[in-house]
């Protein structure tokens, strides 16, 4: 059962020009990779990954049409409902853990970075964005103790390019045991693909339309395996996504109508 | 399992539990997983013609007991979309089609595109409103508008889905049967809502919404025993299912199979094959060789 608990917002904390993160009172034990439903009362819903899973939840949220810039106007005290944390986390396995963050999607990897950590485990993060004051949570982790490498489209920061040129790169030099992406579905697809060479296996948080967020409506389905994003995911296994057809090629719309993301 | 295989409308279905239109129905993918978890029979989301986003989050929220209240607002990616999903479903079991439209002649065109999918039935999801904003299935003469047409330009089997917030269901029910339904499916949701303490507004974000699962049974249960008392095309019947002793209770009410929706929520998709098989275990201890033999059994 997932009920509606309305909190008030306690801390809001700008990481860049374009994303918040918006710490509740809410007490919670997730797992890295599982999101929560964000309720705006009069505006909308979405769904958002737990960028901090224990004690008070954290989301961090990157600004791009009118619900989150909602989001963006409220203050400290301000009202949000949260229903969840719900779906399928990330699962560590092995030592050496390699993660690859586009954008916002450093948003999950983040908590997964430091729980590992703190387990003893060693973390490599590849952290990616347009440019360099867009970088997500790279002091975040290091202050955990990752060892992090960067990427920027414009080589404001770190190597310029993207965070496949990185990754194909070091997986030349070094290997891992576990590798977890999450970012724009191009990206993830490409890591998919680069890893796959090596026998790197990857775990891939996805984002898909959600209406319902329990698995109910359908909206999130994956052609191919039938998968629900929100309830057998939103983290796949790369074995579980190279059986869509769907996962790098389209996504649906609230209508449900198939969109491509680039070239069919 | 002996004794589960039922005829609908000459749709001969394995088991008589059925996906309810609506839950996971808007692809192959999603209703082949229906399929692989014991559905008898599979009923596709209600689709229009021209693609619909539906109205904005929360759209599906919890409600205890065991409960949903939901405000999709009928989105759909269009009949020919849906249609081209439909078929590539590979015929394991009966697919239903589910339409609407916002006039008779819409849901017909409609029903026609299903049909040319190839699908085995037509299900009329009349808790949509006309273009004056009545909602068809609330009046008996705009439900047999409905039916009449739609009868007129398909042969496939055609169910009415009805709504137990018409004032009067059973005369509803009547009125379908007379323009040639083939079959009456009871009920869809009834409008309710839920608002928070905190925010102090309703949840949904289209406020009001409608409410399915376990509250809703004994509001099915009594529609579907009125209405089989007075039509004799089968009644298929549907709201808060979950068990194969819920199940029983619609086939005692003279239901001739179920679906189930909000169930799926509590028990996985593969509650309809634990439904089927409780059924069984049901006929079995009692000595009944089929469910036929207790179909409208209370009314004696
Ligand atoms: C599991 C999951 C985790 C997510 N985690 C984060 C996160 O940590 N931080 C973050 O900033 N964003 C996250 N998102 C994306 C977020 O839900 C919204 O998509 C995004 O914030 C849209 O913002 P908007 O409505 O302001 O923009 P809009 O301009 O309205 O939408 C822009 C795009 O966002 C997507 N979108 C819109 N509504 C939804 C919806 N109901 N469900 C899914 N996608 C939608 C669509 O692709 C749309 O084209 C996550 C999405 C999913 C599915
Ligand atoms: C999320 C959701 C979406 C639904 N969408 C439709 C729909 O598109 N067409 C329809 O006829 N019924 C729709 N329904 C109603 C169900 O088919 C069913 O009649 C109702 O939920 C009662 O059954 P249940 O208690 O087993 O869920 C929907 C129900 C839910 C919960
Ligand atoms: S969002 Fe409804 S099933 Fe995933």
């Amino acid at each position: 059962m997932h009920e509606m608990q309305v909190v008030e917002v306690k801390r809001i904390v700008k990481e860049t020009k374009r994303i918040r993160t918006f710490i509740l009172d809410l007490d919670v034990n997730a797992i890295p990779g599982q999101f929560v439903m964000v309720w705006l009362p009069g505006v909308n819903e979405k769904p958002m990954s737990a960028s901090y899973t224990k004690g008070d939840l954290g989301i961090t949220v990157l600004r791009l049409g009118d619900f989150t810039r909602r989001l963006f106007e409220l203050s400290e005290g301000d009202l949000l409902g949260i229903r969840g944390p719900m779906g399928r986390g990330f699962k560590i396995y092995g030592d050496r853990l390699l993660l690859v963050g586009g954008g916002v999607g450093v948003a999950p990897l983040a908590p997964l970075a430091e729980e590992a950590l703190r387990d003893g485990k060693e973390v490599t993060a590849i952290v990616g964005a347009l440019t360099a004051s867009e970088l997500l949570f790279v002091d975040r982790l290091k202050r955990a103790g990752a060892r992090v490498l960067i990427s920027t489209d414009d080589g404001t920061a770190g190597r310029k390019g993207f965070t496949t040129d990185v990754l194909a790169e070091l997986l030349k030099e070094e290997s891992f045991d576990q590798c977890f992406t999450c970012g724009p579905e191009l990206m993830m697809a490409k890591v998919l693909d680069i890893t796959r060479e090596h026998r790197l296996p990857t775990q891939a948080s996805l984002h898909r339309y959600f209406k319902c967020g329990i698995g109910i409506c359908g909206q999130c389905v994956l052609d191919g395996t039938g998968l629900r994003v929100c309830k057998e995911g939103p983290t796949f296994r790369d074995k579980e996504l190279r059986k869509s057809h769907e996962f790098g090629r389209y996504w649906r719309n609230a209508a449900g109508q198939k969109i491509y993301f680039g070239r069919r | 399992m002996h004794g589960l295989e039922v005829e609908v409308a000459g749709i001969m279905l394995k088991n008589p539990t059925m996906l309810a239109s609506g839950i996971m129905g808007l692809s192959a993918a999603s209703l082949r997983r229906a399929v692989r978890g014991g559905a008898g029979a599979v009923v596709a989301k209600s689709c229009s013609s021209q693609p619909r986003e539906g109205n904005p989050n929360p759209t599906v929220i919890e409600v205890p007991p065991r409960g949903l209240l939901n405000s999709v607002g009928l989105a759909n990616p269009g009949c020919r979309e849906l249609a081209e999903e439909l078929r590539k479903l590979g015929g394991e079991v009966p697919v239903i089609a589910s339409v609407y439209g916002f006039s008779p002649e819409e849901y017909a065109e409609n029903a026609v595109l299903m049909q040319q999918a190839g699908v085995d039935g037509v299900e009329l999801n009349l808790s949509c409103p006309n273009v004056e904003g009545t909602v068809f299935g609330y009046r008996e003469e705009l439900a047999q508008e409905v039916v009449s047409e739609v009868k007129r330009r398909v042969k496939l089997p055609v169910f009415a889905k009805l709504t137990a917030d018409a004032g009067d269901v059973v005369s509803v029910a009547k009125a379908c049967e007379e323009a040639g339904a083939d079959g009456i499916t009871a009920i869809n949701t009834l409008r309710a809502m839920s608002i928070d303490l905190t925010a102090r507004q309703p949840v949904l974000g289209n406020r009001v919404g409608g409410l399915s699962g376990a509250c809703l049974k004994p509001v099915a249960l009594r529609c579907v025993y009125e209405i089989a008392e007075e039509v004799r095309i089968p009644v298929i019947g549907c709201g808060g299912i979950s068990t194969g002793r819920d199940a029983v209770e619609f086939f005692l009410a003279g239901a001739r199979a179920v679906q189930i929706g909000t169930a799926v929520l509590y028990r996985g998709l593969n509650v309809f094959r634990k439904v089927a098989q409780e059924i069984a275990e049901y006929l079995e201890e009692r000595g009944y060789s089929s469910v036929g033999d207790i179909t409208g059994m209370a009314h004696r």
